[in-house]
């Protein structure tokens, strides 16, 4: 198992730096199918039935729904308590281990939906499967900020896109596979997430192989590191340990979950929004859910990349400024049945969703340098658990309350627009509160920041 | 550090290895891509 040591993994003379992204997008591409695992909600929950649910046999969408929402909660605290080992085993383990679980748990999933046993499906995609998504999700991550210390925006945004980018490749390859194996006796969920199991285990086996560490002391050509801390780039380092007593841990936790909770809430209602809404058909609503999708994954690029220019903060306070404008004018769209701008409002509200996903691992090295960047970015996710689940119920529930006092499907998600705006504004408060971290948090003998 | 910067120069085998590395993920992420936009174009049908 030498191969997988992290002294194994660090580049020999010759290896070309820009192999690195492809590496981390060799998992993230795979482990973001999770965002597509709606496709498979109708054919499980008629996986008896196969042409129509089974009632009082078949599982029900509310209990199909807790599979995503395992795999997110898995996803966070994984990240936060593996992010130590991730950070000592090195990139290479890290990526191998994460392509194990996430296959192992499609292949137990797959199981439990043959054999019709939910609690191995939870079992498998949410727990043991949401545990190669934690550790994958934050394994490349300071391996890439430690090879582009000149942008590590476009770095970190290139890979996380790869988690953005995820469903567009798993959503369809799902839907083929499925109607390939699908017969009179089944609907082909469990065929299809075996051999899912195998090509996204080969797939994040690649980018584990490609992986590589920069030698200690190694910089890019004519990269000069700055000699002393700037305004919210610190060229000092923080611990894990520490970082967890700094106030600006605790505003970037606040910040993250509520720009993923503004988002992730209308991204799992977009289709029956516009529907509801616009009165749009369910095939242009799913077209509307595409657009989004890759919006979410340009967004994530796009935003992070124009970090390395325009700064962390500032890029925050862009996201909060304007998605609280473009939240608040929503409803108004609605009601001037202005199908283009309400469609556009939601393509930029979803870019800026996946942007600060791809900008805080670049924030929390501005603030606490590159030595632990990766097992703090793990613990932040924490964030992600919270919003995932507290981003639908909102949205969800007051939709239902509305409904159930007379109010218009139509006009039933005016107030959950407006609470939007008003926890992005409180977002935005946050932001503007961080400032660089106190000295006495720095690590007194500093390792060499590449 | 110059010298570490003159052995980390990359070479001709690692440019292959790049295009084929850009290729195994570009590839199945210009498929999703597409086949998305496919379906989205039906939105302002």
């Amino acid at each position: 198992m030498a191969f997988f040591d992290r002294a194994n993994s660090i580049a020999k003379p010759g290896f070309n730096r820009w192999l690195v992204p492809p590496a981390a997008l060799c998992i993230h591409l795979c482990i973001g199918e999770a965002y597509a695992f709606s496709v498979f909600t109708k054919p499980m929950a008629q996986a008896i039935g196969v042409t129509a649910p089974l009632s009082g046999v078949d599982w029900s969408v509310p209990q199909l729904g807790w599979i995503f929402s395992l795999a997110i909660a898995i996803l966070g605290l994984s990240a936060a308590f593996g992010g130590k080992w991730v950070e000592r085993a090195g990139p290479r383990a890290a990526m191998f281990f994460a392509a194990s679980c996430f296959s192992l748990g499609l292949i137990v999933a797959a199981l439990g939906v043959n054999w019709h046993l939910l609690g191995l499906v939870y079992l498998g995609y949410g727990v043991i499967g949401g545990c190669g998504l934690g550790i994958g999700y934050i394994s490349p991550v300071s391996t890439l900020i430690k090879w582009f210390p000149d942008r590590p925006g476009l770095a970190t945004g290139t890979a996380i896109m790869g988690f953005g980018g995820g469903a567009l490749i798993g959503a369809p390859l799902s839907v083929l596979l499925m109607k390939h194996f699908a017969n009179a006796n089944g609907t082909g969920v469990a065929q299809t997430m075996a051999v899912l199991a195998v090509l996204y285990f080969i797939w994040m086996c690649v980018g584990s192989v490609i992986v590589r560490l920069p030698p200690d002391g190694w910089r890019p050509t004519g990269y000069v590191p700055p000699t002393a801390s700037q305004a919210m780039i610190t060229n000092k380092n923080v611990v894990l340990e520490s970082a967890l007593r700094t106030p600006q841990f605790y505003l970037l936790w606040a910040v993250l979950c509520l720009n993923v909770t503004a988002g992730i809430g209308v991204l799992g209602q977009a289709s029956l929004m516009i529907q509801e809404m616009f009165g749009v058909t369910a095939i242009a609503a799913a077209g509307f859910v595409g657009l989004l999708s890759i919006f979410n994954m340009g967004g994530r690029i796009f935003w992070a990349s124009l970090s390395d220019f325009i700064g962390r903060k500032m890029t925050y306070a862009i996201f909060f400024i304007l998605g609280a404008v473009l939240y608040f004018l929503v409803p108004t769209f609605g009601h001037m049945h202005a199908l283009a701008l309400f469609v556009l409002a939601f393509l930029v509200i979803l870019s800026m969703y996946g942007g600060g996903f791809a900008t805080i691992p670049a924030y929390l090295r501005d603030l606490y340098g590159t030595v632990n960047v990766g097992a703090i970015h793990g613990a932040l996710l924490t964030a992600w658990s919270v919003a995932g689940v507290a981003g639908p119920v909102l949205v969800n529930y007051i939709r239902e309350y509305q409904i159930d006092h007379g109010v218009a499907k139509a006009d039933a998600y005016s107030i959950t627009m407006y609470i939007m705006a008003a926890l992005l504004v409180v977002g935005l408060l946050c932001n503007l509160a961080v400032r660089p971290v106190h000295e006495r948090h720095h690590l007194e003998e500093q390792p060499v920041t590449t | 550090m110059d010298r570490l910067e003159e052995q980390m120069r990359p070479s001709d085998s690692s440019t292959t290895m790049l295009v084929l590395a850009w290729l195994w993920v570009g590839i199945p992420l210009a498929w999703g891509v597409a086949v998305t936009i496919q379906n989205a174009l039906k939105l302002f049908e």
